[in-house]
């Protein structure tokens, strides 16, 4: 995997079959999640020819993503007036269907992109705030089954991603579920940097 | 926005009220330092300092007003912050 770059003008970010294969799932997961429908009709093709091991932390995830009251969702759609119920229900009422709507699409624009064949994943300069946005969706998902609610437990996982595999040395058998998904949240993490530097670097350079 | 018919004739008192909102920003793990200065240039249109200054002041403070006035104004920048993925609340001011 390599972080996104600008080539004339253009993010580039590079990712193995594999690597694609894994985030196309989880953003085309979370557009579920959303009340989208299902991504493509490759879902199946690829599936087939990914090592079920690797995606069977996914499954897990899904049946999680599939119960009612799902703090994810909260996550991703928060109430807007904690102090005046009221006020937060009506806001839910007038605003839920557009951002959901809005977020869905946003996550199939970014499994499109994954989709495409080539080890390159590209994203044009105005398209790049949105594959930020979405990448930020599929972050709150993710951290949400990982339990991060604050930066102290974000700094953990990011120690306990760092220390599993000295401990699979040490003979100690980590959660390998939660490494694995915390190794996938800090990938996407360090995607989403590379690419905000990105838009930040072209709009210096304009000033 | 909802008028009192009891009050309609003078509304100068009613509309002072009705601007006193505020949207707050809080603090989340997840969102990047860099990607929330770049949401509050597009959406609030300021410039990266003052950007950064707010998104300094949620991060170190765990919440920043980024905008006060009335509840349908707000209503839109909550709005907008949840598209873009940060944890955004409104109430009213003094609360």
């Amino acid at each position: 995997m390599k972080a996104f770059r600008g080539r004339r003008g253009v993010a580039v970010a590079e990712l193995d079959p594999e690597e694609r294969a894994v985030v196309a799932r989880i953003v085309a997961d979370v557009g579920l999640l959303l009340g989208g429908e299902v991504f493509g009709m490759e879902d199946a093709a690829w599936a087939s020819e990914t090592p079920e091991d690797l995606l069977e932390y996914l499954t897990n995830l899904e049946a999680h993503l599939a119960e009612p009251d799902d703090p994810a969702i909260l996550r991703l759609l928060p109430n807007a007036a904690p102090t005046d119920r009221e006020v937060a229900d009506e806001f839910r009422r007038y605003t839920e269907p557009d951002l959901r709507a809005l977020k869905v699409a946003r996550l199939r624009r970014l499994w499109s992109q994954l989709s495409e064949d080539g080890p390159r994943w590209e994203v044009a300069r105005d398209d790049a705030m949105e594959t930020a946005a979405a990448l930020t969706d599929v972050r709150l998902v993710l951290a949400s089954r990982l339990a991060v609610e604050t930066d102290a437990d974000a700094e953990r996982l990011h120690a306990e991603v760092g220390l599993a595999q000295e401990a699979a040395a040490d003979g100690i058998d980590p959660d390998r579920e939660r490494i694995w998904l915390g190794m996938l949240y800090e990938a996407l993490t360090w995607l989403q940097d590379s690419l905000v530097a990105f838009v930040m670097g072209e709009e210096g350079e304009d000033e | 926005m909802s008028t009192d018919p009891a009050t309609g004739g003078s509304t100068s008192v009613a509309n002072r009220l009705d601007d006193a909102w505020v949207t707050i920003v809080w603090n989340d793990p997840v969102n990047l330092m860099s990607y929330v200065t770049h949401v509050f240039q597009s959406h609030f249109g300021w410039t990266r300092a003052k950007a950064e200054r707010k998104m300094r002041e949620v991060h170190e403070q765990g919440r920043s007003v980024v905008s006060t006035g009335g509840r349908e104004h707000m209503e839109v920048d909550v709005e907008a912050m949840h598209g873009y993925g940060l944890w955004a609340t409104m109430q009213r001011s003094g609360e």
